[in-house]
Order: structure tokens, then C-alpha cells, then sequence
């Protein structure tokens, strides 16, 4: 479960920055006021343009920014008081994920397990199981920095769930990724709301929505325009397709 | 979880071609390979001077005071052949085109003068970029004036030790374990310095600016791992890789040493090897460990800021020079470790190091120099935590 309550996000502008974008004031608001929740089981997209405030909000979600205001509960933790714990509940993944190159895969997702303290029995136990499911053994020694995309992908899947997280945060997952490859994080995702984990991804592709979500909210320049179920949101849109509804509300 | 940090970053470290190179092959290779080449092209120099016959050019034929002078000099020191000119004019020409490569031309009444006892002027001429040349020129004329004063004296009967007031004798009380210190001694803090430098630059850039280019950094935040942790594990290996390139540097030294027959006197080999021992490698760890520190606190918040490999490189580049700049004071005599320069960083660890060698260290200006070194490290590892700890420099 994710609770976002009144969750704002302020970056200091520099001199710079401030002549650049002329204007005056010293800070850029990039999140603005925005709360929604995230149930288990349920897939929930967070669609909005480039430079919504997309990336801000799911960087604050998995505490590596901390918000200006506002509360965060991850997994029934303030995130914001006990980021670390909170951590702990999380998997992160992005489309635009590097890993580590000289590391082979089998060391990468030790190493990650480490991290997150991931008992011995559990470990071998969740590295067989992804390992299969992910079709992965043929490549487990070879350095990452000789995979493909499609078996680098299958890494990153791998060390985001080697944890068992209860939520999964997806920034972007499919993009840069060819539909091959873009077809496996649609398979995690589809597995994670199975596995009845508390999905959250963001996209500005519509179709990509429309296939995997449960509840959607959109954003624009840094504030909530729409929230509410899929459903709903096919049921009222007053467009005729729905790239037409989502300009539509982002322009309103 | 420091540790954890710790182990996958010198693992993937280590894995980095270009810092392995630059942390063990080079600084291991630099110096047999400079001073193999150094004594080979200084021996066979040294041979070619020694079978070079030198020619000498003088006015006048066989029976002039010179050529009779010259001729006796011994052959041992050094193989000579005198050539005659007619005129002063000629003897320059050959010398500038290098026929001749010593030139003598003596005042007119030369034979005169010389005769009524007075002053005889005498000009060597010589091309001072030839290496050894004008040495030689003075030995030569030692020779002979050494030998015509004597003459005088015996014309005049007079006892040379009549007119020699004093017999004075100069003796270096240093012992040569202080020389040895004192000449070499800022050598060797310099290796260190400049080697932990670049040991300590590729991987603070990889580790930093690399991890946040490639985009794993955003990952690694996400995991329970407290920031401080990530920056403690990283900056140990940053640490280590300096001290790893510093030792690789001592080693090839001692290699060089120990095998090329760089030092043929077996005295000085003797301190050589004393200087090395295990409690002068301890102590000057200790005082190198803070420097690596400070070193790498440095160069952490530039690679923390910088966007690319090449904004870091090219920042912390430059302030290379910078920081190993103030380590060549050691090459300078005269400049001692006191309590003023015990408080200069960088300066204080190669004074320090100079007189560990020398065997004056005094404990008071070492723990200065250490009290300095810890507390620039603990500041700059501050900044390091500061500038790791800003969201906007951390994820691009």
C-alpha cells in the first residue's frame, strides 16, 4: 500500500538556473500538493508529459529525494521518518537503469541481496525462482557489460524483485526498450498485481496505460489534473480515443 | 554494510583497466623502466667520453708551452690530440664548427711574462653545453699551473709551506644516513604523493561521477543502505587505491635499486636499506594514510558535482599540480620541519618524511604534522558527506 498525502517538492534554483529560465524566484516547484493512494494488488500509473513531476514523485516514493512537505507511507511506514525501512519494502526500477558492467549477473544480485539482507535460505530459494522464471542460467557468468538489452533487462527484473519487495515502483520501465524487451516488464508487472504487491509505474504512453493499469492519476507541471479508476476513466472520456481524453485533460 | 560497499567496489575496481593501470602497473613500472633507461644512456655516456679523444687546439707548433705542458698530462686522464693553428681567427672557426673542441690562446708576450714572473694570461675556449668539457679544461690548467708554481717557488727558493698560512681541512660531520636523507629524502615523499594522487583520481571519478553517468547510483539509493555507508565504502576503496598506488611506486623503487645497480657504493646501500625497514614504512604510512584521506575527500565532492567522466577529469586534473606542487619543497635544502611548516598539508608530510630518513625527526613536529593531516582529512571527508548528501548532485 502507498499513501501520498499532500506531497510537494522544491528545488532550490541557482543563479544560473534562475537566469536561464528567467525568472526571479528561488525556487522550482516540481511537485505540487499532489496526494493519491496505491493498493495492493491493483496497478496504479502515474501518466503525465515530460517534465510532469513524474520522476520527482516516484524518486520520493523510494526516498531518494526527500519531499519538501507532505507524508509518505510505504507499506504501512512513514517513509519520510524511516526511509531506510521503507527501502527495505521497495523495488525500484527504471528504463533508464545502468548496471554495473565489470560485475557478472549472478554477482550483481548477491551483491543487491546483501544489501538488502536477504537471508541465505530465502536468497537461494529467490534466485532459483527468478533465475527460471527470467530464463537467465545460460548468461549467469558472463560480465553484464557483454549482454544484450533483452538479457540486461532480465538483470535489472531480476535484482529489483530479489527481495520480495511489497511495492514495486516503475519509472518509465519500457522506455528505450524495444517490444521484445519492453514485453518482459509488462510480464513483471502483470505478475506483481498477480502476486498482490502494490504496483506503481509512470508513463506518458496511453496504450501502455490502458493495457496494464487499475487506477490512473494524471499529472501536469507538477499538480494532480485527473485521478481516479481506468474504468472510470474510459467510461466518461469526452474524446473519441484515449491519447485524445489525456491531451485533453493535461490542456484543461 | 560498509564492508558490503566496500568489497563490490574494489571488486569492480579492480576490473577497470584503466585504474588497474594506474594504480599498480604504472607506478610498479615507472621507475625500473626510467632508471634502467637513465643508467644505460648516463653509462654509455660516460664510455664515449671515456674513449672520446679530445682534441685541443693551439696557436703556434710542438715546441709551444702549452703543447709540452699538454703533452704531459697522463693519458689516464683522457685521450687528447693537439692540433696547431697559425692564427686565433682559425682556432675559432674549428671550434664553432667542432673540429677542435677545446681552444687555448694565450697573451702575446706570453713566454715573456711567464719569464719575468709575472701573471700570464691564459683563455680556454670551450662550448659549455658539451657536457664535461669545461671540466676538463680546468684540470688540465690545475695540472700545469700547479706545475709552474712550483717552478717559481723553486726559482725563488722559497718553501711552498712558507706562504701556505693554513692547512685547511672541511669536515661534514653528518652522518651519511643524514645525507643520504637529506638529498634523496624529498625524492621518495614526492613519489608518494604525486603516485596517491593518481591512485586515488580514477577510481573517486568511476566510483562517483561514473556510477551516476551509468545511471546505477539512482539504484543503489534505493536499497536500505544509509548514504553515509555508500560514501564510507566507496571513499575506502578511493583510499586504498592511492595507498596501493603509492606502495606499487615504493616497490618498483626498491626494485630498481635492488636489481639495476643504480647505487655501486655498498655504504649507502647499507642505509638504503636500513631507510626500509619496516618501522620507517609503518611510520610513513601513518603519515600518508590522512594525506590519502584528504586526498580523496578532496576529489570526492568535485566527482559527487561533476555531471561527466571528462567535467571531473578535467577539474580535478589541474589541481593535480596543485596538491603535488608543495611536495616538491623537499628537493629544496634548507627547509626544515618546524612548527610553522608542520601546519602546511602536503609540505608537513614531506618534511617529515625527509627527516624520518635523516633520523631527526622530532616527535613534536611529527604529531603536529599528523594532528594537521587528520583534521584536514576529517574536514574534507565532511565535505565529501555534504556534497554526497545534496539530492540534485547525487541523481542527474
Amino acid at each position: 500500500m502507498i499513501k501520498v498525502n499532500a506531497l510537494t517538492k522544491d528545488f532550490p534554483l541557482s543563479r544560473q538556473q534562475r537566469k536561464e529560465l528567467n525568472t526571479e524566484d528561488k525556487i522550482a516547484r516540481a511537485v505540487d500538493n499532489i496526494s493519491f493512494e496505491c493498493h495492493p494488488g491493483k496497478v496504479f500509473s502515474l501518466l503525465g508529459p515530460n517534465g510532469a513531476g513524474k520522476t520527482t514523485t516516484l524518486r520520493m516514493l523510494s526516498t531518494i529525494f526527500t519531499p519538501t512537505s507532505g507524508t509518505i507511507e510505504i507499506a504501512g511506514i512513514d517513509a519520510i521518518k524511516y526511509p531506510q525501512e521503507a527501502r527495505k519494502k521497495i523495488g525500484f526500477l527504471t528504463g533508464s537503469t545502468g548496471l554495473y558492467a565489470r560485475l557478472t549477473p549472478i554477482e550483481l544480485i548477491d551483491y543487491f541481496a546483501s544489501l538488502y539482507n536477504v537471508p541465505k535460505y530465502q536468497l537461494e530459494e529467490r534466485k532459483k525462482y527468478l533465475f527460471d522464471l527470467l530464463n537467465m542460467h545460460d548468461f549467469l557468468g558472463k560480465r553484464i557489460g557483454k549482454l544484450s538489452t533483452g538479457m540486461k533487462q532480465k538483470v535489472s527484473i531480476c535484482r529489483t524483485m530479489i527481495h520480495d519487495p511489497e511495492v514495486v515502483v516503475f519509472d518509465e520501465p519500457t522506455s528505450g526498450l524495444d517490444v521484445i524487451t519492453a514485453e518482459n516488464i509488462i510480464k513483471l508487472i502483470r505478475d506483481c498485481k498477480d502476486q498482490n504487491k502494490t504496483v506503481i509505474f509512470s508513463s506518458h504512453i496511453m496504450s501502455e496505460v490502458d493495457l496494464l493499469c487499475d487506477d490512473l492519476a494524471i499529472i501536469h507541471k507538477g499538480k494532480i489534473k485527473h485521478e481516479g479508476t481506468m474504468l472510470d476513466f474510459r467510461t466518461n472520456m469526452q474524446e473519441p480515443n484515449l491519447t485524445a481524453e489525456f491531451i485533453r485533460i493535461v490542456q484543461s | 554494510m560498509i564492508f558490503k560497499i566496500f568489497r563490490k567496489e574494489l571488486l569492480d575496481t579492480l576490473r577497470d583497466r584503466r585504474t588497474l593501470m594506474m594504480m599498480l602497473v604504472i607506478p610498479i613500472l615507472i621507475f625500473p623502466i626510467t632508471l634502467n633507461v637513465f643508467v644505460s644512456i648516463s653509462a654509455s655516456f660516460q664510455e664515449e667520453a671515456a674513449v672520446k679523444t679530445l682534441k685541443v687546439g693551439i696557436i703556434g707548433d710542438k715546441n709551444s708551452y702549452f703543447a709540452q705542458q699538454l703533452n704531459e698530462i697522463p693519458a689516464e686522464m683522457g685521450a687528447k690530440k693537439l692540433v696547431f693553428f697559425k692564427d686565433s681567427a682559425s682556432l675559432m672557426t674549428e671550434l664553432k664548427k667542432d673540429s677542435i673542441q677545446l681552444g687555448i690562446i694565450t697573451e702575446k708576450q706570453f713566454d715573456q711574462t711567464l719569464a719575468s714572473q709575472f701573471p700570464a694570461k691564459v683563455t680556454w675556449y670551450f662550448d659549455a653545453t658539451e657536457i664535461g668539457i669545461n671540466e676538463r679544461a680546468e684540470q688540465y690548467m690545475k695540472i700545469i699551473e700547479v706545475k709552474a708554481q712550483q717552478n717559481r717557488y723553486d726559482e725563488l727558493e722559497v718553501d711552498f709551506r712558507k706562504v701556505t698560512p693554513f692547512q685547511t681541512v672541511y669536515q661534514n660531520i653528518a652522518s651519511d644516513k643524514k645525507m643520504v636523507g637529506q638529498i634523496a629524502g624529498g625524492f621518495l615523499p614526492y613519489i608518494f604523493i604525486a603516485f596517491g594522487f593518481i591512485g586515488c583520481m580514477y577510481p573517486a571519478i568511476d566510483l562517483f561521477t561514473g556510477e551516476k553517468e551509468r545511471g546505477t547510483i539512482e539504484t543503489l539509493l534505493t536499497t536500505p543502505v544509509a548514504r553515509w555507508q555508500i560514501l564510507f565504502g566507496k571513499m575506502l576503496v578511493v583510499v586504498l587505491s592511492g595507498l596501493l598506488a603509492s606502495s606499487a611506486a615504493l616497490l618498483g623503487l626498491f626494485i630498481s635499486i635492488e636489481f639495476l645497480e643504480i647505487v655501486d657504493n655498498q655504504e649507502i646501500m647499507k642505509i638504503v636499506n636500513e631507510v626500509l625497514s619496516p618501522l620507517f614504512i609503518i611510520s610513513m604510512f601513518s603519515l600518508l594514510l590522512p594525506l590519502t584521506i584528504f586526498f580523496a575527500g578532496v576529489m570526492i565532492p568535485i566527482a559527487v558535482y561533476a555531471k561527466t567522466f571528462k567535467e571531473a577529469q578535467s577539474i580535478i586534473t589541474p589541481l593535480n599540480i596543485v596538491m603535488v606542487l608543495p611536495a616538491m619543497v623537499g628537493f629544496f635544502p634548507g627547509i626544515e620541519l618546524n612548527y610553522l611548516t608542520a601546519c602546511i598539508p602536503v609540505v608537513n608530510v614531506v618534511l617529515a618524511t625527509k627527516e624520518l630518513i635523516s633520523g631527526t625527526l622530532e616527535f613534536s613536529h611529527l604529531a603536529l604534522s599528523f594532528a594537521v593531516m587528520v583534521m584536514l582529512a576529517l574536514a574534507s571527508v565532511f565535505v565529501s558527506y555534504r556534497q554526497f548528501g545534496k539530492e540534485t548532485n547525487v541523481v542527474s
